[in-house]
C-alpha cells in the first residue's frame, strides 16, 4: 500500500474555482497545496476544455492546457445564468473560503453572484476577480486576451527581433501573470481573513500584472527619459549574448552586471581551455561599458568566442563554464528541458495518469515546502465528474 | 490596517527574483529587513537608470522599484560579530529568504538547520537557481540565461531565427517572486494552524518552467520533433501566432515603429474588420469567413491586414475597430505604458518620496484589496538607512554599542 502524501499547507480550505483561462491557474497553485478545489463549469465545460493543443486525435483527446491547469481539481456542472443553479452556487460560496471568478465586471452581480450578494451573512468570504484591466477604469468593459494585455502592458514592445516587429512571450504568459498574482492576493486575502474573520474582495487586473513585468522600462523612461526598444537577436555588449555551438546555441552573461568577476572567470576558463595567451582581454577596457557596447569590442569578442564554441557540445561548454562560474547555459528546446539531468535529479516532472488512461509528463513542484510538500493526488477532471458528490455536501444532512 | 503587518522578514535576497519576491511581502504591510554590506553590494544598486542619469548606490531605479517598503541594514557578514547579530535578527523574524547558491547561507552560520535551532517555527525560503540538491546545484545565472535553460527563450522568436525570449530577465519578475511569495503565505498559513515552520527550496529553474506546462507536456507527447516551420502549426517558436484563431498578431502602422495589435476570437469580428480596413474583397477567399478558413491562410490574410494597416495612426485604427467590436490595443512603450489611462484611473503609478532621488516611478502590486489595501509604504532604502534603529528597536542595542560597532565596520 502506498501512503497518502501527507497533507498540503493549504488542507481544509474551500476554493470555487468559477473562472476561465485567467483564473484556472491561480485554482491549481490552492488544488495543489492541498485546498479542495471545485472548478464550476458552464454545461459545455469551462472554456479551456476547447484550447489546443490536444493529447491526440478524436473523441477520447483532451486539451493539454486544461489538463494541466486544473490538476487536483473536482468538477461540477451548473449553468450559472439559471436561477436554480445560481442559487445552488450562492449555497456552495455560503461554505467557501474562496471564490474565483473571471467574468467580465458586472456580470456576476446580475446573476446574483457578486460581491454585494455573496459577502452579507459570510463575513470571511474572500472574493478573488481576475479580469483583463481590473474592475473599473477606461477600459474596464473592453475585450481583453493574452495578445492584448501584452500590447497595452508594454512587454510586446520590448519582445522581438532588432530588426522585425514585436514579438509575444511564448505560453500566454499574461494569463499565466494574471493568475498567479491573484493567487499571491487571494493568499494575502485568506491570511487577513483567517487571523480577523474579515474577508473581502480581491481585484486583480493581467494588464497591471504584465506592467510590474517590464523589468526596467518605465524607470529608464521616468528617469532618464530613454525609451527601451527590442534587441533580439543582436549581442548587446561585448561577452553577453547567444553563440552557436557544434550541436545548438548557448546564452552568455559575463559582463553586464555582477561587477567584473564574471569576465575576469570567462577569461581564466578561455586560457584554461585552449591553451591560448589572452592578456588582451585582461585590458581594463574590457571592464567598462562604454567600451563593451562599441561594434569594434562586439566583433572582437564574438570573433574569438564563436570560433571557441563552434567546436564544442551544448552540454559540454554549460558543464565547463560552470565550473569555472562563468554564467553560461544552454538555450534548451523543451525536450532538452525533458532529458535534463538536474531535473531528472530532482524528479522535477510529474507524471499524471488521465481518465482516458493515458499517461502525461508535466510540470512538477514550483516549489518543495518540506514538511507540507506540494502534490498531485489527481488528475484535471472529466466535466461534472464531481457534481453529485459535490451537491451531495450541501444536502440537508450531508457531509459537512 | 495592513495583511502582513505583525510579521518580520530578515530578507538576505538581492538583486532580481528574491527582492521582487520580498517586495511583495513588503507592500502588504510586511517589516522587511533588507540585509546588505557595502563590500558586497546588491548589484541592482548599481544597475541603471540612474535619477537624473547620475549613478550611485541610492540612485537606481531598477533597484527601487524591486525593494519599496523594506528597510536596510548593513551588516558585515564577514565579521564575527556581524554573524552574530545577523542570528539575532533572525531569532525574531517570521520568515527568512536569501537566494544564493545552496552553501552561502551555511557559510555565514545562517542554515536551515542553525536558524532553526534559536527559531524553530522559522519559515526559512531559499530560492536558488537550479534547488538544494543534484550536479547542477552551484551552478549561477540571472534571469536571462534561466529563460534560457527553461525552454522559454526558445520557445519565444520566430521559427527559423535565433530565439529570443522577452529581451528582459522575465523568470525574475513575474513567474518566481509569485511562486514564492505564494509559497511563503502558505507556509504561514500552516504555522498558524499547527506551530510548524518550514523549509521551502525553490529551484528558480523549475518555478519558472511551471509556466511553460503546456509546452513542456506537448514535447514529451511528440517527443520534441513537433517544430512548426509555420508559426501557429505546431509548439516551438511561433511568433505572434495563434494555435487556431486568425488573424492574431500585430500589424504595423503610420509613424515609427507603431503597431496595432488584433486578436479575432470570432467570425463576426472578422467581418467587421475587413469593413473598418476596406480590404479588397477581391483580394477575400470565401472560406475566411470561417475561423479555420483563416487560419490555413493566416499568411495571407496577415498579408493583407499588414497592407491596409500601413495606412493608418495606430490609435485612429484601435478606435476604429473596437467601435466595430473588434478586440485589438496599440503596442504600447514604455512611455505610453506610463501615460496609459486605465493604469492613472487604477493609481497603478506612484510616486513615494526619497531623499536623493525624488518622487520616482514605481509599480503598485497589480492587485486591490478592499479591506486591507496593499500599498507602497515608502520609497526603497537608502543603502544602511535603518542600521541604527534596527539595532536600537528589534536587536536592543544600546547606543554606545551601535557606535562601537560602526566604529569597527560591522554595521558597513
Amino acid at each position: 500500500m502506498i501512503d497518502a502524501p501527507p497533507p498540503g499547507p493549504l488542507a481544509g480550505l474551500r476554493v470555487l474555482d468559477l473562472s476561465g483561462p485567467l483564473g484556472n491557474y491561480c485554482g491549481k497553485l490552492f488544488a495543489d497545496l492541498g485546498a479542495d478545489v471545485v472548478l464550476v463549469e458552464p454545461p459545455d465545460g469551462t472554456p479551456l476544455r476547447r484550447e489546443p493543443p490536444f493529447t491526440g486525435e478524436g473523441d477520447c483527446s483532451e486539451s493539454i492546457p486544461f489538463l494541466y491547469m486544473n490538476t487536483n481539481k473536482r468538477s461540477l456542472c451548473l449553468d450559472l445564468d439559471q436561477p436554480g443553479d445560481a442559487a445552488t452556487l450562492h449555497e456552495l460560496a455560503w461554505r467557501a473560503d474562496l471564490v474565483i471568478e473571471t467574468e467580465r465586471p458586472g456580470v456576476q452581480d446580475r446573476r446574483g453572484l457578486g460581491w454585494a450578494t455573496l459577502s452579507p451573512g459570510h463575513p470571511g468570504l474572500v472574493l478573488v476577480s481576475i479580469t483583463p484591466f481590473g474592475q473599473d477604469g477606461p477600459y474596464a468593459e473592453l475585450d481583453g486576451d493574452d495578445l492584448i494585455a501584452s500590447a497595452l502592458g508594454g512587454l510586446l514592445y520590448l519582445g522581438g527581433y532588432a530588426d522585425g516587429g514585436p514579438i509575444r512571450p511564448a505560453g500566454e504568459q499574461a494569463v499565466l501573470a494574471a493568475g498567479l498574482f491573484g493567487a499571491v492576493a487571494a493568499m494575502l486575502a485568506l491570511t487577513h481573513a483567517e487571523l480577523t474573520g474579515q474577508g473581502q474582495h480581491v481585484d486583480v487586473s493581467m494588464m497591471e500584472a504584465v506592467v510590474v513585468g517590464l523589468e526596467n522600462a518605465p524607470q529608464f523612461y521616468d528617469l532618464e527619459a530613454v525609451v527601451r526598444h527590442r534587441n533580439g537577436g543582436v549581442q548587446r555588449l561585448a561577452g553577453t549574448g547567444v553563440f552557436a555551438c557544434a550541436d545548438g546555441l548557448v546564452c552568455l552573461l559575463a559582463t553586464g552586471f555582477g561587477g567584473t568577476q564574471h569576465w575576469t572567470k570567462l577569461v581564466d576558463w578561455l586560457e584554461a581551455e585552449t591553451g591560448a595567451e589572452l592578456g588582451r582581454f585582461r585590458d581594463s577596457r574590457w571592464s567598462r561599458t562604454e567600451f563593451l557596447i562599441t561594434e569594434a569590442a562586439k566583433a572582437e569578442f564574438s570573433e574569438f568566442f564563436a570560433s571557441f564554441c563552434a567546436t564544442r557540445a551544448q552540454r559540454d561548454l554549460y558543464h565547463r563554464a560552470q565550473s569555472w562560474r562563468v554564467p553560461l547555459c544552454p538555450v534548451a528546446a523543451p525536450r532538452d528541458v525533458l532529458s535534463d539531468e538536474q531535473l531528472s535529479f530532482r524528479r522535477y516532472f510529474a507524471e499524471v495518469t488521465c481518465a482516458d488512461g493515458s499517461v502525461l509528463k508535466m510540470p512538477g513542484a514550483p516549489y518543495r515546502l518540506s514538511r507540507t510538500p506540494w502534490s498531485l493526488r489527481r488528475p484535471a477532471p472529466r466535466l461534472g465528474e464531481h457534481s453529485s458528490e459535490v451537491l451531495a455536501e450541501i444536502a440537508p444532512g450531508g457531509a459537512s | 490596517m495592513s495583511v502582513l503587518g505583525r510579521f518580520r522578514v530578515a530578507d538576505f535576497c538581492w538583486v532580481g527574483a528574491g527582492s521582487f519576491a520580498t517586495k511583495i511581502l513588503a507592500d502588504a504591510g510586511a517589516d522587511v529587513i533588507k540585509i546588505e554590506s557595502r563590500a558586497s553590494l546588491d548589484g541592482l544598486r548599481l544597475a541603471a537608470p540612474f535619477a537624473g542619469g547620475v549613478r550611485g548606490v541610492n540612485r537606481s531605479g531598477y533597484f527601487a522599484d524591486r525593494n519599496s517598503s523594506k528597510r536596510s541594514i548593513t551588516i558585515n557578514l564577514k565579521t564575527a560579530e556581524g554573524r552574530e547579530l545577523a542570528r539575532r535578527l533572525v531569532a525574531v523574524s517570521d520568515v527568512v529568504t536569501n537566494n544564493f547558491t545552496p552553501g552561502v547561507m551555511e557559510r555565514f552560520g545562517l542554515g536551515y538547520e542553525t536558524v532553526r535551532e534559536v527559531n524553530p517555527q522559522v519559515i526559512y525560503l531559499a530560492m536558488s537557481m537550479q534547488g538544494d540538491d543534484g550536479p547542477a546545484r552551484n551552478y549561477l545565472g540571472y534571469g536571462i540565461t534561466i529563460g534560457a535553460l527553461t525552454g522559454f527563450q526558445h520557445l519565444t522568436g520566430a521559427p527559423g531565427r535565433v530565439p529570443i525570449g522577452t529581451n528582459t530577465n522575465y523568470p525574475d519578475h513575474i513567474p518566481n517572486p509569485a511562486h514564492a511569495a505564494f509559497a511563503v503565505l502558505a507556509a504561514l498559513r500552516h504555522r498558524r494552524r499547527t506551530g510548524e515552520g518550514q523549509y521551502i527550496d525553490l529551484a528558480q529553474t523549475e518555478s519558472t518552467i511551471a509556466v511553460l506546462g503546456p509546452a513542456m507536456i506537448e514535447a514529451a507527447l511528440t517527443d520534441g520533433a513537433d517544430e512548426p516551420t509555420r508559426p501557429g502549426d505546431a509548439g516551438g517558436p511561433m511568433a505572434n501566432a495563434h494555435r487556431w484563431r486568425a488573424p492574431h498578431g500585430v500589424y504595423q502602422c503610420t509613424g515609427e515603429d507603431r503597431w496595432v495589435a488584433v486578436s479575432v476570437h470570432e467570425d463576426r469580428q472578422w467581418a467587421a474588420l475587413r469593413e473598418v480596413l476596406r480590404l479588397d474583397p477581391a483580394a477575400l477567399e470565401p472560406g475566411w469567413d470561417t475561423m479555420a478558413g483563416r487560419h490555413r491562410d493566416r499568411d495571407r490574410v496577415d498579408a493583407l491586414i499588414a497592407a491596409a494597416a500601413r495606412g493608418w495612426d495606430a490609435r485612429k485604427m484601435t478606435a476604429a475597430l473596437l467601435d466595430a467590436g473588434v478586440p485589438c490595443a496599440p503596442v504600447q512603450d514604455a512611455a505610453e505604458v506610463v501615460a496609459d489611462p486605465q493604469l492613472a484611473w487604477r493609481g497603478h503609478w506612484v510616486r513615494p518620496p526619497h531623499v536623493e532621488m525624488g518622487a520616482s516611478l514605481y509599480n503598485m502590486p497589480p492587485y486591490r484589496l478592499s479591506a486591507t489595501p496593499v500599498t507602497i509604504r515608502s520609497a526603497a532604502p537608502r543603502l544602511g538607512e535603518h542600521t541604527e534603529e534596527i539595532c536600537r528597536d528589534v536587536l536592543g542595542l544600546a547606543d554606545a554599542e551601535i557606535e562601537r560597532l560602526q566604529a569597527d565596520g560591522v554595521l558597513s
